[in-house]
């Protein structure tokens, strides 16, 4: 009888997941360890592999869905076997056995999450098990396959890769050699010779064909939209087509910043261990500024705008594969310290993906520090629904006018994009002055 | 009038037969026409009589050198017309099996000269008879002729080409070979083999010139040591008959410094290229390629349902691409998609030694800006060529220095003309310089010489890490 494919519960906190992409259609032959679908709870996102071999017999979700976790989103089996029209729901509502089979599937997806966090010392490659499985049966050391998935966790379709180059005699000798030197992957070229053997002209053109794509760039590599690009390229296209944004710029003098980092900088560090950094001030100067003023701190959902309670900021990290938000919660509740030590334990989780669900939600305003590179004022684009959000720039000794004299000071740029659909001009004005008032004194933030 | 056939092939030479047979072998209603006799130049005029009188020399010149090992024989005689009933019983028989090929493809064979009609129909044109028949496709395989080029004087004696030559009467005391292609060098062995005094003249600064450059030095140097005289950089300017017996020609020679010697030779062979056979299609107003067909690598000319293969489209004019063409022409004029490739194209001169070469020569990987490797392997360092006295000549592997690709291929010795199909095995299943490196060989061959040369190149490319 036909399997279910379901909503894997991937943390203990998820309820739902967002279905990114399919990686099969109805019909398609699917074999155990292929990757079936792309899911996303918040910003993690993963690729769900198939438990058993068959054909996708239906799909009852298309994607951007949201689907609460256990729900039947599939169902993999033989060919013309019948199965219900629309999702029956949960899964394990069924036979017993069937359920324990769907729960120790369960586990097994859980299992290779903390795969991914966690360095086995037996065999510190990160792969799934059914990639570890094949591998095993063919005697391939998992180190020697570089991984497709995050952090370079090894997938089935990269076991097979390998064996396919390691066995198949479908290739000619130098069109090996040529395809290994280029990275391209043999199994998707169409071969001209004999039994569609893939010659050197074959991959040349194979090559030829990705770098075509911009004849300016020499690429070598292809990248489906997915996943968290996906998500960001998403996002980032809704907020610019919905929220008519205006940025607004202004210079700070940080000289007394620079001061109270100095003086703090000790003390924080015996306390936390990281140094109090700039971005950590910023914050903190943000949520000031945000309590003064609660119309920038709202989010425009449908047609309210929703005053928020709490001023939770969001701060934009980079990593490899794109960028997240982790949130600071409730910050004027806090001081520089929890601050300092709550921004660098979310940044350093977000380049581990160790970010918990919680630690992603709720953000009213974003900061997103861009000081660390040769950059001065930019546009930053609103988190929506959120009504603004802050861009600083670099700080840079610059010749500045102190009571008719010409001082040297570092003076950081700051810019503030904000929804002009939920505020006006001349209070999110207002809003930047009193932020700049507060960094150029921002002894008050101790008052 | 005549049925209408599927497929009508001008021309019953290797390109031309092998592509009649092909298309019958696939159910079609083939016709061939052939102005002489099946089988073409190559069989008649070419290939096959010049390689009877070269086995001849080969055996002349072993029975000479196998006096040094203790061999004795009498002195020898030469019959040429025994030599010439050998070469002539060897054209009947692989005429006669043609002949037999089509009989056995149901292929009407005419003979008479075919020449396409305006409204695509084919006149036939025999002694005594004109007809046309119709056909949907037409192959035209018309061949090519020696080019005899405007030489002050040259009519006014006999001279011979490749289409007269194989006749001869008698062994000249003496023959001028104007031109130093693989015609040219090929009839130099066989005069110096049967005692002829004999001179090439060749336009180019060394002979076969579209040979590497090492293959036309050792072929110098031998046919020095058989000894005909080799006139590089040299052009005749003039030939004049002497009123002498025997028909003597006096040519002026000029050199590469502008100086002009006189040469006396009894006979003369203009052996100085070969232009196309094109009366089949004065009447079709085809897109020519210089004086040959254009046609595309599907072998279409640009007339719809008229292809061109072989020599009368020009490139290598060489009797194995013509029927590698004429199987591409016969399939896309079925409707079977087909192009010619021209990667691994073997390239064979049955001189003593032999040279055999296929891909590009290093000047043209010099040309084509690629960055590669090369080595020579001596044949003096072979057991099998020592032991049979055949120890002249090399194997030269030109690869390219990223995969080791192979490139070019080119053997000079005995029988190398034989081997040369391992390089383009190799070539053409693209095996790389490692591979060819690691595969074993019998022992002793020749063969083992271009095992050793790939070894040491691909050993050489290792140790230097360039290899990918």
């Amino acid at each position: 009888m036909a399997n279910e494919v379901f909503m894997p519960k991937l943390s203990s906190t998820m309820e739902t997941g967002t279905l990114l992409q399919w990686f099969k259609e109805e019909g398609d032959s699917v074999e155990t360890g292929e990757p079936l679908f792309e899911i996303m709870t918040d910003k993690i996102n993963i690729e769900v592999e198939a438990y058993d071999d068959g054909v996708l017999l239906k799909k009852y979700y298309d994607i951007d869905d949201e689907i609460p976790v256990n729900q039947i989103i599939a169902y993999v089996g033989q060919q013309d076997e019948v199965v219900p029209d629309t999702s029956p729901g949960i899964s394990g509502n069924e036979i017993n056995e069937e359920k324990e089979l769907n729960e120790s599937a369960v586990e097994e997806t859980s299992v290779r999450i903390e795969e991914q966090s966690k360095v086995e010392p037996s065999e510190d490659v990160r792969a799934t098990p059914a990639a570890r499985r094949v591998a095993r049966s063919n005697n391939i050391l998992l180190n020697e396959i570089s991984g497709s998935g995050p952090k370079g966790r090894v997938h089935v379709k990269d076991v097979n890769q390998v064996l396919i180059q390691r066995n198949d005699s479908r290739a000619t000798p130098l069109a090996k050699k040529v395809s290994k030197a280029h990275q391209v992957s043999l199994e998707s070229i169409n071969g001209s010779g004999v039994n569609g053997k893939v010659m050197k002209n074959d991959v040349a053109k194979s090559i030829d064909r990705v770098s075509r794509v911009d004849p300016s760039i020499q690429t070598s590599q292809k990248r489906k939209l997915s996943g968290m690009r996906k998500v960001i390229a998403d996002r980032m296209q809704e907020s610019v087509n919905t929220a008519p944004h205006v940025t607004l710029t202004s210079e700070i003098d940080m000289k007394k910043v620079q001061e109270l980092r100095k003086n703090l900088m000790k003390v924080v560090e015996s306390h936390t261990g990281n140094r109090l950094s700039y971005t950590d001030i910023i914050i903190k100067a943000t949520g000031e500024a945000l309590s003064r003023h609660p119309a920038m701190n709202a989010s425009l959902n449908d047609d309210e705008i929703v005053l928020n309670n709490s001023i939770n900021v969001g701060l934009a990290v980079s990593l490899d594969e794109g960028l997240i938000v982790p949130v600071i919660q409730d910050v004027p509740s806090k001081g520089l310290r929890e601050i300092n030590d709550h921004a660098k334990r979310l940044a350093k989780n977000a380049r581990n993906q160790k970010l918990q669900e919680d630690q992603l939600k709720g953000a009213t305003f974003t900061v997103s520090n861009l000081g660390m590179y040769a950059v001065d004022a930019f546009t930053p684009i609103i988190n929506l629904p959120q009504t603004a959000i802050l861009g600083t720039g670099r700080i840079q000794e610059k010749p500045v006018v102190v009571d008719q004299e010409i001082e040297v000071r570092p003076t950081m740029a700051v810019s503030l994009s904000f929804d002009h659909r939920a505020i006006d001009g001349a209070p999110a004005a207002a809003f930047l002055t009193e932020l700049k008032q507060i960094l150029e004194n921002p002894y008050e933030l101790l008052a | 009038m005549t049925a209408p056939y599927d497929i009508t092939v001008i021309g019953g030479g290797p390109g031309g037969y092998v592509a009649a047979l092909h298309a019958a072998e696939q159910g079609k209603r083939v016709a061939l026409i052939e102005a002489k006799y099946l089988g073409g130049t190559c069989l008649n005029w070419g290939c096959i009589p010049s390689k009877t009188y070269l086995k001849q020399a080969e055996i002349i010149e072993m029975i000479k050198k196998a006096r040094d090992w203790g061999i004795e024989t009498g002195e020898i005689k030469l019959s040429i017309d025994k030599m010439k009933r050998r070469k002539d019983e060897v054209i009947h028989r692989l005429r006669n099996g043609i002949s037999y090929l089509l009989k056995q493809g149901k292929i009407d064979v005419f003979y008479g000269y075919g020449t396409i009609e305006k409204n695509h129909s084919i006149t036939i044109k025999t002694k005594d008879d004109v007809h046309t028949i119709e056909s949907e496709k037409i192959i035209v395989a018309t061949g090519s002729r020696p080019v005899v080029p405007s030489i002050q004087g040259l009519e006014q004696v006999d001279y011979d080409t490749s289409d007269t030559i194989f006749d001869m009467k008698n062994i000249p005391s003496s023959i001028a070979i104007i031109g130093g292609g693989v015609i040219g060098v090929e009839f130099a062995c066989i005069f110096a083999s049967l005692g002829t005094e004999v001179t090439v003249v060749e336009m180019a600064d060394r002979i076969i010139p579209n040979e590497d450059a090492d293959a036309s030095k050792t072929l110098t140097k031998e046919l020095e040591n058989k000894g005909v005289s080799i006139l590089t950089g040299s052009t005749v300017k003039k030939v004049t008959k002497v009123t002498k017996e025997n028909n003597y020609s006096i040519l002026s020679v000029m050199d590469g410094n502008g100086e002009t010697h006189s040469l006396e030779a009894q006979s003369l062979l203009v052996s100085v290229g070969r232009k196309p056979n094109t009366s089949a299609v004065e009447k079709l107003e085809l897109e020519k390629n210089g004086p040959f067909i254009h046609v595309n690598e599907k072998m279409e000319t640009t007339n719809k349902g008229i292809y061109a293969i072989g020599d009368v489209i020009g490139g290598y004019q060489l009797a194995h691409v013509a029927s590698a063409e004429g199987i591409v022409a016969a399939n896309n004029a079925m409707n079977v998609d087909d192009q010619f490739d021209d990667k691994v194209i073997p390239r064979c001169i049955y001189t003593l030694p032999e040279v055999a070469s296929v891909g590009m020569t290093e000047e043209e990987v010099v040309n084509a800006g690629i960055s590669y490797r090369t080595e020579r392997f001596e044949l003096h360092a072979n057991g099998k060529a020592l032991s049979a006295g055949e120890a002249v000549g090399f194997s030269k592997i030109i690869c390219d220095e990223t995969y080791g690709e192979i490139l070019g291929v080119t053997l000079v010795g005995a029988h190398v003309t034989e081997l040369i199909s391992e390089a383009s095995a190799f070539m053409s299943l693209e095996g790389t310089i490692e591979e060819a490196a690691k595969m074993i060989h019998p022992h002793p061959t020749v063969s083992e010489a271009f095992q050793e040369n790939a070894s040491s190149l691909f050993q050489k490319l290792k140790n230097q890490g360039v290899l990918v």
